[in-house]
Parts: C-alpha cells; sequence; structure tokens
C-alpha cells in the first residue's frame, strides 16, 4: 500500500467514525457557539464587532475547540488497545502523525467556517474586504496549530488531565500565530494601510510561514518518540 | 563537598558586593534616565542568561529523548527552575525601570515588543514547571517534559518575531554607551553567570538525590520501579 494510500485510509476512518457518531463536532461547535456569543456580548455589547476584537473572539473559540478536537481524536485511539494496533500495523510512524493531522485538520477547518458564520450573523463580523484573505491566513495559522495539538495530543493522552494538560501545553506554543495572523488580518481590513506597514506586513507573513515548516517538521520527527500503547 | 558549596556561594556574594559596588563608586548617572538606569546591569544579564537556560534545557531534552536516561530529565527540570527565577527577575526590574524612567507614576506595564517577549518567555518555562507534576510516571513525565522543552525554544525565535510586530512608541533609543558602563555590564555577567550555574547544579543534585530515593523506596517495597 501506498503511503498516500495508507493517510487516506487512516483519515477515513477518523472521519467515517465522527460521522457516524458525531460526538466531536457537536461538543466543539456548541462550545464556539458559547463562546462567540459570551464574549462578542461582552465585547461588543451593540452587536458589532471590530478592530482587534474579531480575530481575538474567533481565536478564542478556535484554540478551545482545537484543544477539545485533538484531544478527542486521539482519545478514540485509547479505547479497546486501538492505539497497540495502530502501532503493530506495518505504518511508518509518521504517516500515523499525518493521518491524524489531516483529520483534526478537517475538523478544525470545519469549525473555523462554522464559527466564522456565527460571527458574521450574529455580532455583523464583515469578511468582505479581503474574505481569500481571511481564508488563507486562517488556513495557515491552523495548520500549524494542528501540527503542534496533534503531537501534544499524542503526548498527553495516556495521562490523566489530558484536557487541562493539553491546553497549558498549547496555548503558550500557538501564541506567536495569535499574534501574527491578527497582525495580518488587521492590516488586510484596513481601510488605508499606514507608511511602513509592508515590512511589518512581511514579518507576520514570515512568522506565520516559519511556524508551520518548523512545526510540521519537527511534530512529524518527535511523533514516533512520543507514540505509546 | 559542603565546604566546596560554601566557598562558591561566598564567592558569588562577594561577587554581587563588588558589583553593587561598581554601581554605586564607578559608572557615571545616565543622562536622561538618572539613576535607575542602573538596574539594567542586573536586567540585561539576567535576560541572557535566561535565553542559555532554555537553550540548557532544549539541549537536556534532546538528549533525554536521544538516550532515555533519567539524568537528562532532572538537568532539564533544574534548568527550567532557573529560568522562570531569572524571568521573574528581568520582568521585575524591566517594569520598574519603564516606570520611574519613561511611563510615569500610574504605568506599570506596556505591551512594548521586548516586555512582551520577556512575559510570554516567563510564560513558556512556567508552563514547563506547572505541567511536571500533572503526569504521574516518571517516564511519561520526562517525555511530556522533553518535547515540550524542544517545542518551546524552537518557538522562542517565533515569539521574539511576533512580539516586534507590536507597535513600540515608549522605547528610547540606545544612545550608546561610556566605556564605564560597558566595563560594568561586562562585569555584572560574573556574579549572575555563577549564581545560575550554582543554582542550576545545586537543584540538579536535589533532583538526583530525590529520585534516588523515590526509586529506593519503590524497590523496597517491592515494586517494579
Amino acid at each position: 500500500m501506498t503511503v498516500l494510500g495508507q493517510i487516506v485510509l487512516l483519515t477515513g476512518k477518523d472521519l467515517r467514525i465522527e460521522l457516524r457518531t458525531r460526538q466531536t463536532v457537536g461538543l466543539v461547535i456548541t462550545l464556539g457557539l458559547l463562546i462567540v456569543t459570551v464574549l462578542g456580548l461582552g465585547l461588543a455589547p451593540e452587536g458589532k464587532l471590530g478592530g482587534y476584537a474579531a480575530p481575538a473572539v474567533l481565536w478564542v473559540a478556535y484554540l478551545f475547540g482545537g484543544v477539545l478536537i485533538f484531544e478527542k481524536t486521539m482519545d478514540k485511539e485509547r479505547r479497546d488497545g486501538a492505539m497497540a494496533g495502530l502501532m503493530m500495523a506495518p505504518i511508518d510512524r509518521g504517516v500515523i502523525f499525518l493521518a491524524k493531522l489531516l483529520s483534526n485538520l478537517a475538523l478544525l477547518g470545519f469549525l473555523a467556517v462554522v464559527i466564522a458564520l456565527f460571527a458574521i450573523v450574529l455580532f455583523g463580523l464583515d469578511l468582505s474586504a479581503a474574505p481569500g484573505g481571511f481564508a488563507g491566513v486562517m488556513a495557515m495559522s491552523l495548520l500549524g496549530f494542528a501540527a503542534v495539538g496533534t503531537l501534544f495530543s499524542a503526548l498527553t493522552s495516556s495521562t490523566r488531565l489530558s484536557g487541562g494538560l493539553l491546553a497549558m501545553l498549547v496555548f503558550p506554543i500557538a501564541i506567536p500565530l495569535v499574534i501574527a495572523s491578527t497582525s495580518v488580518l488587521n492590516r488586510l481590513f484596513a481601510s488605508k494601510p499606514a507608511a511602513g506597514d509592508d515590512g511589518t506586513f512581511l514579518t507576520a507573513l514570515g512568522v506565520l510561514v516559519a511556524f508551520d515548516v518548523v512545526f510540521l517538521v519537527v511534530s512529524w520527527l518527535i511523533f514516533e518518540v512520543v507514540l505509546e500503547p | 563537598m559542603r565546604m566546596r558549596v560554601t566557598l562558591y556561594w561566598l564567592a558569588t556574594a562577594a561577587a554581587f558586593a563588588g558589583g553593587v559596588a561598581l554601581l554605586i563608586l564607578y559608572t557615571p548617572r545616565e543622562r536622561t534616565m538618572g539613576v535607575i538606569q542602573k538596574v539594567f546591569y542586573v536586567h540585561l544579564p539576567s535576560a541572557i542568561c535566561m535565553l542559555l537556560c532554555g537553550l540548557l534545557v532544549f539541549v537536556a531534552s534532546i538528549g533525554y529523548l536521544g538516550s532515555r536516561r533519567m539524568w537528562w530529565d532532572d538537568l532539564a527540570a533544574a534548568a527550567a527552575r532557573v529560568a522562570i527565577l531569572l524571568g521573574a527577575i528581568v520582568l521585575m526590574t524591566g517594569m520598574l525601570w519603564g516606570h520611574i524612567a519613561w511611563w510615569g507614576r500610574m504605568r506599570w506595564w506596556y505591551f512594548t515588543p521586548k516586555l512582551t517577549f520577556s512575559l510570554l518567555l516567563f510564560l513558556l518555562y512556567l508552563v514547563y514547571v506547572m505541567i511536571r507534576p500533572a503526569v504521574e510516571s516518571p517516564q511519561r513525565r520526562a517525555v511530556v517534559a522533553a518535547v515540550y522543552g524542544v517545542i518551546a525554544f524552537l518557538d522562542v525565535p517565533l515569539v521574539w518575531l511576533s512580539a516586534r510586530l507590536i507597535p513600540d512608541p515608549l522605547h528610547p533609543v540606545n544612545e550608546g554607551m561610556a566605556a564605564p558602563m560597558k566595563m560594568t555590564l561586562l562585569y555584572w555577567f560574573v556574579p549572575v553567570g555563577l549564581m545560575v550555574a550554582g543554582l542550576i547544579v545545586a537543584r540538579f543534585r536535589l533532583n538526583r538525590a530525590v529520585r534516588e530515593r523515590a526509586d529506593a523506596l519503590a524497590g523496597s517495597a517491592g515494586g517494579d520501579a
């Protein structure tokens, strides 16, 4: 079986379980809706999110929802000795990482779209200035976030307190993503870019790209020493 | 052994006393910021030593993941603890400096790039120390901590770059330092470095002793250690 076939098989298995049980998605979207509502009412009681507040609200929903997703997709392998089976299968551990990453990304992408729609409908989040740019920046950010999250979820799933621990581990690491993507988004949505902004813009994009590359490669490399039945 | 440790800490204390004497007698008063600028001589060596501690955590973590010997884990844990102590020193001296030199009476904090970077670095290693007791099995704890130690250190340059995206209207331009200032700054690396090295070694020995004791207890109780 080719590597691509293995990835399709493993990711397909995760997504099929999710499609049939709808456990994770339901939980995560409800949580995201709650976060957007609570923060939105706190920050924009007049019903309009703008400026720096909008990406922040989305990020809080993505961070907490993401941690829940990473935890749940890895938790499935904990049951019925699935992890031992997976580790005994003639599959490279790096392939297992990539498959888990893709499953996480699929769920995270779905969460991101639904939460953004909530924010648009409920709080008048205006993406019309650069919808493609918004999607691209968020996709890049969530890729890096999912890479780190997938690695750490494999680490913590065998421990007590796995959920709280995972959030503690992932949040400080993900801070550059939050700062850089917020900076890029503000530039994209600014009506009049200030002089000297180009350097900042490029640095912010560079941080996003560097985060993705570094943590994709490093997580992929470390993942195999972390797995444990 | 105990004698050597006492002598080491006496020498460190003497180095600190020498540093304070230099601050009082030798370094000139900075023209615009006044006497509070002298906190800088403690601030910068602490910040650099903190980064070095992060590097040590990184190296020890890779050592652990490569060899799976608990020795490395004890070293990484010791270095991380000293890193958060240094982080606290950096943050406090930085806040004091900014408060008195630029921000005025009511401000103790601005999210300037450098302060943000220090705070985030402090948080990164605070998490390292805080998650350790949350993992029960010593082997698993070592793996979790080692992976986090590697990822956290790789995150440092990205944190630095992203912190620089924050606008910085307040930080003063460096006007260059007079020769006595440079000499004092160089000197202050000695006491801070001595303190850091001493603390890491002390903590490392303590970690080793605790682990040996725990292993011995587990062994005598008949458990598989």
